[in-house]
């Protein structure tokens, strides 16, 4: 039976039993299918039936003397215009009169339930007097509440051309109904006004233009920072999680404490084949949920009109983004499902699952809700924070808003290194005796140094999550050291950054592997090497540096060079001609080559020495090591020096030749960006910095560099168990 | 059929290790019924469990059908069947769905599977519930469904550990009658229990298991002989008492 039957099988067999589970169903289908409807319709429903029926409730208006008073008279007045001006509207319905305010019935008056407001038309107006004796005790009704607002007209209304009547209003702002109701007063007059201004305009003949001489249009062009475009995608994570967690307790805890686990690891089936096979149905899972939870955003905002609420003005959900959107949930919905696995695979019930994934919950919601404030951007550290950078991407994607290529690779890239991380974890906890067999102390097992046994090189779990922890440490640590003071020299930063790289790439992991009880000679792989690896080390790392810039100005004749890129470029160059040969040597030659041969070639590809394939294993380290450099455009030379790096450590079985060929060609590469008078074959940079360098120059490198591969390949150890990396 | 040298298994404890079972060395030989039987943390769970290759031995090594547990652990579960009195069923899937899905993880291609489970339906007369969730079976139909699913591979190998713990009579009963069956089919049974009543009527040859090691092993009538005591119950506490004065515990920390 082949490996990818047996998957299949489990992949088939889970997938049903997590399907018939009513519990799996309310959560993936129940939920989704509800709770945006539910979310947006009822709660901004519930918003407009709230604020409508503050609109249409009757004001109470505390005001001087009694209701058949000089005061109530002018107030009853003011609302007999209101109404008559509403009587003249297209689609206007007059409002009823007021009990206490209007002496007079206006016509055409209807019952204010009937009334059904148009956004065209004046809204109706009712009023209640409450008669006091002063303004005091208007003022004091207002703020006991027994009135909404308190009018005072200096003296009786009139709408006579000379005379200006002047009314105070007494409200209480911190109160809705007193604002509303003060808001609605003051709308009330300003409609008055402006048609007594208009009648007296067309009286005298007029244009509209004479008291009106401006007519502005302002168009918002910004993103709206409307709360469910910034909450949506909150809850689209939040939500791809929660699809995680229930499968993930199910097949781990739940099978364990169903007693189902130890039947299954009696059967002849590899442990690793088990978690794949469990891990996927997981992941389909939580990817289903997450594409259920986006199709039913999408049609309640398109059934729901919610457009404007959501993306850019007048755009609406970039329908054609979607898939998009969901492809870049994937590796997310594989992240948050392999740590659910990791974690409950450590619980011996449904319950202790439920307790151990509480806690991962809340620490994804930190990131995930910062991320969803709306002045965070996508862009600087947030591009590499876990849960954080996929709350982003999405709410970018969601709302239209242009995403660069870069931008969305390097959240994609990141999440992909958790998320192989975090795989690595899950099923290496799955697959350990200890966690297997829960009546002994599994989680202890793992963490408590007594319990932990010796090993010669590092697992394969602990360097992939020791890795995939520096790279976010990194490249905050690196953004931050630029950010504080004296950054502004860019040479101060750039001492800080290499000053850190020892301890990030070579202390940290050391530390870690200290406490995990691994021999530190074999996990950096510091054994010896043969004197051919030696003297082929030299040859490389005296000419890769030629191949590696020939590949950059093929790269960029062919692809083009972007202006940032460029210009990082130069400023880089400009720096390095501050610093003196020796400093630059030792800063961009010796520490990198000791530190990146340590974490990349030593502790992570030395760690996959046991179990992965040659070329998979360098391909990924080299990968990992391109990634580290945070800088697209390098990609590309980065991955291929990190690939020959590789393969010398593999090769050599001993960090020590890279360390050699990696230290010569950043050296003599940094040298001759800085110093090209030493290098006068080089092209000068008003001949154009992308030239290909001479013939004469590139082929006695591709000869020496030849050399130097046949030297380090005849110089592998002969003995396959050996000491080293 | 079953040999076991040496076996050792320590767990990591604080300050250093745990010898759950302690230099093991016995022989189960073809159709033969072997009971390995001890109390509580005597090492019967974790030896079945290393002899199944489930768990790796720290040192010492066993063989089943010829297979080594530590090296060749998918050829030992290919020919064994395992089955324990806490051992669970799929709840959400049919007892047919079952015993084809164990089929298929035992090698079998689909329609062999389906085969498979179709004869073991019949066979164990489960044609009244084939295709009920598991879930809703009652415990006697469940222990039914159990043996099935021990027998899907047709194992000539069967490793039992404690599996009439806590049933009642009726599930009990099925499962001893399983076992004698299974016996007189000329299967080889390695069943560890407590319930030394089983043993005497069910063992060719018993093993006591006490601190990890094994303190006795012959047939019934061998034991009797050796301590001139009847009752096995009585057998055990003497050699129990004789082993615990002749070495110190195996449990000790090394």
């Amino acid at each position: 039976m082949t490996f990818r039957r047996r998957v299949r099988t489990i992949y088939g067999k889970e997938l049903v039993d997590l399907l018939r589970d009513r519990r799996t169903l309310i959560a993936m289908i129940v939920v989704p299918i509800f709770l945006y409807p539910v979310l947006m319709l009822g709660s901004l429903q519930a918003i407009t039936v709230q604020t409508q029926a503050l609109g249409q409730r009757a004001i109470i208006v505390a005001g001087l003397g009694g209701a058949d008073g000089p005061q109530a008279a002018s107030l009853a007045h003011l609302q007999h215009e209101y109404d008559r001006i509403r009587a003249l509207e297209p689609s206007a319905t007059p409002a009823s009169k007021t009990p206490a305010a209007s002496s007079e019935p206006a016509p055409g008056d209807a019952p204010a339930a009937a009334v059904e407001d148009s956004a065209a038309s004046p809204p109706p107006l009712q009023l209640s007097w409450t008669p006091c004796a002063s303004v005091e005790e208007i003022g004091q009704c207002v703020r006991d509440r027994s009135a909404h607002v308190g009018v005072v007209f200096e003296e009786a209304l009139t709408f006579s051309p000379d005379r200006r009547n002047r009314i105070r209003i007494l409200y209480d702002r911190e109160e809705p109904r007193s604002a509303t109701a003060h808001a609605r007063l003051e709308d009330v007059i300003a409609r008055v006004a402006a048609r007594i201004n208009d009648e007296r305009r067309e009286a005298l003949r007029l244009p509209a233009t004479y008291f009106d001489p401006f007519e502005v249009t302002a168009t918002n062009l910004a993103s709206p920072s409307s709360i469910l475009g910034q909450i949506l995608p909150l809850i689209l994570v939040l939500m791809t999680i929660t699809g995680a967690i229930y499968p993930a307790i199910d097949i781990t805890a739940g099978e364990r404490e169903r007693g189902t686990l130890e039947t299954i690891l009696a059967c002849p089936v590899p442990v690793i084949d088990l978690i794949v096979g469990k891990f996927l149905v997981v992941t389909t899972i939580a990817i289903l949920g997450a594409a259920l939870n986006l199709g039913s955003v999408c049609a309640t905002v398109y059934f729901g009109g919610f457009n404007e609420l959501i993306a850019v003005a007048g755009q609406g959900i970039p329908y054609g983004q979607l898939v998009l959107i969901l492809l870049c949930l994937i590796p997310f919905a594989v992240l948050m499902s392999a740590i659910m696995m990791a974690v409950c695979s450590y619980a011996r019930t449904f319950k202790e699952a439920q307790n151990y994934v509480t806690p991962v919950i809340l620490a994804v919601l930190i990131p995930g809700g910062f991320a969803a404030l709306p002045a965070t951007e996508l862009r600087g550290m947030m591009l590499v924070v876990p849960v954080g950078n996929m709350v982003l991407l999405t709410r970018e994607l969601l709302i239209g808003a242009p995403v660069g290529t870069s931008e969305l690779l390097t959240v994609l890239l990141s999440t992909t290194l958790y998320a192989s991380a975090a795989v690595a974890v899950a099923a290496k906890v799955f697959g350990k005796e200890s966690v297997v067999f829960a009546d002994v102390e599994s989680l202890r097992s793992t963490f408590d140094r007594r319990l932990i046994q010796p090993s010669p090189r590092p697992s394969l779990t602990m360097a992939l999550v020791v890795t995939a922890v520096l790279f976010p440490a990194w490249f905050f640590l690196q953004s931050w050291l630029q950010s504080t003071r004296g950054a502004e020299d860019g040479l101060g930063a750039l001492r800080r950054t290499f000053a850190a790289m020892p301890v990030m790439f070579v202390v940290v992991p050391a530390l870690v592997a200290v406490y995990w009880k691994v021999d530190l000679r074999v996990a950096f792989g510091l054994g010896s090497a043969r004197v051919g690896a030696w003297v082929g080390a030299v040859l490389l790392g005296m000419s890769s540096w030629i191949v590696a810039r020939e590949l950059v100005v093929f790269q960029h004749n062919w692809f083009g060079m972007s202006e940032l890129a460029a210009d990082s470029a130069a400023a880089l160059e400009r720096l390095l001609r501050d610093l003196s040969p020796v400093e630059l040597v030792l800063m961009l030659g010796l520490i990198p080559a000791v530190c990146e041969e340590a974490l990349f070639r030593g502790f992570l590809l030395g760690a996959m020495r046991s179990g992965v394939r040659k070329m998979t294993a360098i391909a990924a380290s080299a990968a990992v090591f391109a990634v580290f450099h945070f800088i697209l455009a390098k990609l590309p030379v980065t991955f291929l020096l990190g690939a020959m790096l590789g393969w010398v450590c593999w090769t050599t079985r001993s960090i020590l030749p890279g360390v050699v060929v990696h230290f010569l060609h950043n050296s003599i590469l940094t040298l001759s960006a800085a110093h090209r008078e030493w290098f006068s074959f080089l092209p000068q940079p008003q001949e154009g910095a992308q030239d290909h360098l001479p013939a004469g120059v590139v082929l006695p490198a591709i000869a020496i560099f030849t050399a130097g591969c046949v030297l380090i390949g005849r110089s592998a150890p002969k003995a396959t168990g050996g000491s080293a990396a | 059929m079953v040999v076991a040298d040496n076996l050792v298994k320590s767990f990591p404890v604080a300050g250093g290790q745990k010898r759950a079972v302690d230099g093991l060395s016995f022989r189960v030989a073809r159709g033969e019924i072997f009971g390995l039987l001890g109390p509580n943390g005597a090492g019967k769970t974790t030896t079945l469990r290393m002899l199944s290759g489930m768990i790796l031995p720290t040192s010492g090594s066993a063989r089943l059908a010829g297979y080594d547990v530590a090296t060749q652990p998918f050829e030992v579960k290919r020919v064994l069947g395992f089955l324990t009195a806490n051992t669970g069923l799929y709840l959400r899937l049919t007892p047919r769905e079952l015993l084809q899905y164990f089929a298929e993880l035992h090698g079998m291609d689909r329609p062999a599977a389906r085969r498979r489970a179709e004869h073991l339906v019949n066979w164990l007369d489960m044609r009244e519930f084939a295709d009920l969730r598991c879930g809703s079976l009652s415990t006697g139909q469940r222990q039914r469904v159990n043996i099935g699913r021990v027998l899907v591979a047709d194992p000539p190998v069967l490793v039992m550990d404690e599996p009439t713990l806590g049933l009642d009579v009726i599930s009990n009963r099925l499962i001893l009658d399983f076992i004698r069956r299974a016996g007189d089919e000329g299967k080889t049974i390695l069943l560890s229990t407590h319930y030394l009543d089983e043993a005497e009527l069910l063992c060719d040859r018993i093993g006591f298991l006490h601190h990890g090691r094994l303190i006795a092993e012959g047939t019934l009538e061998e034991l009797q002989r050796r301590t001139g005591l009847s009752r096995l119950s009585a057998i055990f506490l003497k050699l129990a008492a004789e082993g615990a004065e002749a070495t110190a515990p195996a449990g000790a920390v090394s």
